[in-house]
């Protein structure tokens, strides 16, 4: 901690923070200097909070201000009835406001990113109307008086700026911690594809549920304090939309999923606005300013301004340094020898299998009136290479993707380690043992080389999510993983800069660090170079002796004949035949299939 | 008989918003931007009828190509000037970006028309259709069977015509489509421009039964994106479907527990959404496959 102050980016906000917190103490009679920063850190307080699950996540909210009006009615309504100061009631607010946000969460974040959006604004506006209808809790449109402060008057509104002032240090101290953790990792890596990151054990529904209920905290704290602070509490004023789109464009004018691009952004909003009001006065003014400023924003920073200051710096940087050549050749060659246990799978706990370590039985999946894949049986035999082949449209993706759970079977039963995953989410298989690559490769493409691999998660527990980012061993054990395939030299570099090939090789290693029991790997050959063709037959069979299961679906016949043990071919989604790549080599079914029944009679040269 | 008077009701104000919601979802299925501005273009439409009308005394009903076309071409520019440099960024930055368009079209209008209600009273505002003991105001009537034609229009447009099928193509598959000779530059615009036309169109048809003031775009809003999201995104029959159940649960609630209408409506929403997240008629993709 005390080294990280010697970082521009750490020591300049607290040495600001700390001159925000002298204001009120050196400066005489700074009221109207008090009621200005006491609306931007209620901004700032919110960006950063909107920011965990919009800036992080990537789910934008349109209506994350029903938060603060919840807040504003628990401590307006509780501290009515039990005759205290809405001040002292700031914990109930925030609790009151993440019960809402987790029954909200869990039906509303089933929903993709669309509905999403649009969901928040409805929640928004029945609140307003609950507000305004439930009379006798709320006072109906006419809202309710709170209560006065009990201060010395001539304290001024300096109480209140500095509670304000801690709420805001705490919800930066909660953001940094979510950000250093791996439920931040996780959130970045749904923000990037929500696919991938449930492939390598992240259980998204989870991770983005707590996103949202955390997000929602600071907005009840400070709703119940700005409650008191306005001195009244009516639906439309609790419950603005205005007040939503202050928050969404002070975080992105700062830079969203940054830590302090939000509480900038609130600071220039909420000065922005003041100055409106007491250049233009009304509220119509207001709305036009504002929706230009997002039109502008969005059209022409929508990174951001601290992204993009940082963006500019490192361009700088990087044009004084020397990029350092990588020789091909030689991850292609290196395949260090490692310890197997490094890549040995680990013992799952619900592992009664036989010798069938995955198993598909009787699999029917049918799309509109096609049958894709029509009664398929097939089991991996544990320790074994399988291959499964067939010509385009056979439906060899289609059972992959039942085996990883991408799309559910119309009948029949996947079997994982003697149970049955048939239904499972796609998290709980990776859990269980099952690893998946992609045929076009889906790396998280904002992160770097380590960062990916060190997103997958063995199983989804609350201990886990709040671990820093890169404690435990798993980036003592990502490097070493690395260092096996040959790519250490690209630990630092971001997923995005590595050609197709290496991503290839880095999303198996991602894989590896599930320490997965079957390996499913969907075209792992196409688009790559021979020379990492070989290179990544000799890791399969590396993994292969350490003891991992490996199902390869592919077009490339040599590769597949070379390496796997046992082979099944699909045609028209039932499988044709199987046997040994000898067998399957001289069957003249498997020929007739590939090339059309012409081939066998019109041999070349004849 | 109150409920059948009730379901007439429900079954007109639900022609209104069905047109108004194929707009959005037409927008969506094939550009993938969730137009949140729909409301604030509906009520640009409605003032400016109710302007015209209060000048020249213009009977509304005719307005409806005029503001159709404005509306359209106000789309049309739109995408070409915004939407489309923003797209490659994302849903999430145009929905922000449609979210600007809508409070700056807000802020105009406020400043224009300020902050009062307006209402188009035509000759016929009072008047009634009865059959039997059905008594129907005669603006819902026509308001509601308009909205069914304009957007039985559509529809036989969108399937029957090339230009539709291009933009079916186009909605399914983009790539594809390029390849066959289809711009999806031109299709997405043209789609944007149709589904500003309907806010145009559906604009007069409000202004003839409801009194407008700017702010209420907020509520237009809310209430066709709920009913998109019921229906399922992309899906026209779907959007048709979710206006339905909106026109009669506000048609029921405004009989019985006129407070809660709204409230009816979104709870029915989560409900919904809790056994299928994906809405009515949306279908779930195959993500995966690349």
């Amino acid at each position: 901690m005390m080294a990280n102050l010697r970082r521009p980016r750490v020591f300049i906000p607290v040495i600001l923070l700390v001159l925000l917190a002298l204001i009120p103490i050196v400066v005489q009679d700074s009221k109207y200097q008090q009621s200005v920063l006491i609306v931007c850190f209620l901004f700032a307080i919110m960006a950063s909070g909107w920011n965990l699950i919009s800036g992080l996540a990537g789910y934008v909210s349109l209506g994350h201000s029903v938060y603060l009006g919840i807040g504003m009615y628990t401590g307006a309504i509780l501290g009515k009835a039990w005759g205290v100061e809405p001040m002292f009631l700031i914990p109930l607010g925030a609790i009151v406001a993440a019960a809402v946000a987790l029954v909200v969460g869990i039906i509303v974040l089933r929903t993709k990113s669309h509905a999403f959006v649009i969901i928040t604004i409805a929640v928004l506006l029945s609140f307003q109307l609950l507000a305004a209808n439930l009379k006798k809790l709320t006072g109906g449109s006419d809202g309710i008086i709170v209560q006065q402060p009990s201060w010395a008057v001539d304290l001024g509104t300096k109480p209140y700026y500095y509670v304000f002032f801690a709420l805001l240090v705490l919800t930066i101290l909660l953001s940094a911690f979510v950000m250093s953790s791996r439920l931040g990792a996780g959130l970045v890596a749904i923000r990037n594809d929500e696919g991938k990151a449930a492939s390598i054990g992240i259980n998204t529904t989870v991770y983005k549920v707590t996103a949202y209920v955390l997000s929602a905290i600071p907005f009840g704290a400070a709703g119940a304090l700005y409650g008191q602070y306005l001195g009244f509490v009516n639906p439309l004023g609790a419950f603005a939309i205005l007040t939503s789109v202050y928050l969404v464009l002070a975080a992105l004018i700062g830079g969203r999923g940054t830590l302090w691009g939000p509480v900038l952004g609130g600071f220039i909003v909420a000065i922005a606005n003041e100055a409106a009001t007491t250049i233009s006065g009304g509220v119509s003014a207001r709305v036009l300013i504002m929706g230009a400023i997002l039109i502008l924003t969005v059209m022409f920073m929508p990174a951001g301004l601290l992204p993009s200051i940082s963006s500019m710096i490192e361009r700088r940087k990087a044009k004084r340094q020397t990029v350092k050549f990588i020789d091909q050749a030689s991850i292609a060659s290196s395949l260090s020898d490692v310890d197997t246990t490094l890549i040995a799978p680990r013992p799952h706990r619900r592992d009664h299998a036989g010798d069938a370590v995955l198993e598909v039985r009787n699999v029917v999946k049918t799309f509109g009136g096609v049958d894709a894949v029509g009664g398929v049986s097939v089991a991996l035999q544990r320790g074994s290479i399988t291959g499964l082949i067939g010509p385009n449209g056979s439906g060899k993706t289609t059972l992959f993707n039942c085996m990883t759970g991408t799309i559910r079977p119309t009948s029949g039963q996947v079997i994982l380690a003697g149970n049955d995953i048939t239904s499972e989410r796609v998290w709980t298989r990776a859990h269980d043992g099952l690893g998946r690559t992609f045929q076009i490769t889906r790396l998280f493409k904002s992160m770097t080389v380590l960062d990916n691999l060190v997103a997958p998660l063995e199983r989804t527990s609350a201990r886990q999510m709040v671990a820093g980012r890169y404690t435990g061993d798993e980036v003592e054990r990502a490097r070493d993983i690395l260092e096996f395939m040959g790519l250490q030299e690209f630990e630092r570099q971001n997923a995005a800069a590595l050609s197709f090939g290496q991503q290839k090789l880095v999303e198996l290693a991602q894989v590896l660090m599930l320490r997965p029991s079957v390996i499913l790997l969907d075209e792992p050959a196409s688009g790559i170079n021979p020379t990492l063709i070989e290179k990544l037959a000799n890791v399969i069979r590396r993994l292969n002796e350490a003891g991992t299961t490996v199902l390869i679906v592919e077009h490339n016949i040599p590769l597949v004949l070379s390496l796997c043990d046992h082979i099944h071919v699909l045609a028209e989604g039932k499988i044709l035949t199987s046997g040994s790549p000898e067998e399957i080599r001289n069957d003249p079914m498997v020929i007739e299939a590939y090339l059309g029944p012409d081939h066998m009679l019109e041999a070349p040269g004849v | 008989m109150e409920i059948v008077q009730v379901l007439a009701f429900g079954l007109l104000l639900g022609g209104v918003y069905a047109l108004l919601a194929s707009g959005v979802t037409l927008i969506f299925g094939v550009l993938d931007v969730v137009n949140v501005a729909q409301g604030a273009f509906l009520v640009f439409s409605a003032l400016f009828t109710w302007q015209i009308w209060d000048a020249f005394g213009v009977e509304p009903l005719l307005l409806i190509p005029v503001m159709g076309f404005l509306m359209g071409v106000l789309g049309w520019g739109i995408y070409r000037g915004m939407v489309m440099r923003v797209a490659p960024q994302g849903p999430g930055m145009t929905v922000l970006l449609m979210f600007g368009v809508a409070l700056t079209l807000e802020g105009i209008l406020n400043l224009i028309f300020g902050n009062k209600f307006k209402s188009v009273t035509p000759p016929y505002f009072t008047e009634s259709f009865t059959i039997g003991q059905l008594v129907i105001p005669l603006p819902q009537l026509i308001s509601g069977v308009l909205g069914f034609l304009i957007l039985g229009g559509i529809y036989a447009y969108l399937r029957l015509s090339w230009a539709g099928r291009a933009l079916r193509a186009s909605a399914q598959n983009k790539d594809g489509a390029a390849l066959v000779g289809i711009s999806s530059v031109k299709s997405a615009s043209f789609a944007f421009a149709i589904g500003a036309a309907t806010a145009g169109v559906g604009g007069v048809l409000l202004s003839i039964m409801y009194p407008i003031y700017p702010a209420t775009q907020y509520d237009w809003i809310a209430r066709l994106l709920g009913i998109v999201v019921l229906g399922g995104f992309g899906s026209i029959p779907g959007a048709v479907i979710g206006s339905l159940i909106l026109g009669m649960t506000e048609a029921f609630a405004n009989t019985y527990l006129p407070q809660w209408s709204s409230l009816f409506f979104y709870g029915t929403i989560l409900l919904i959404l809790l056994f299928r997240p994906h809405g009515l008629m949306g279908a779930k993709t195959r993500e995966d496959v690349a």
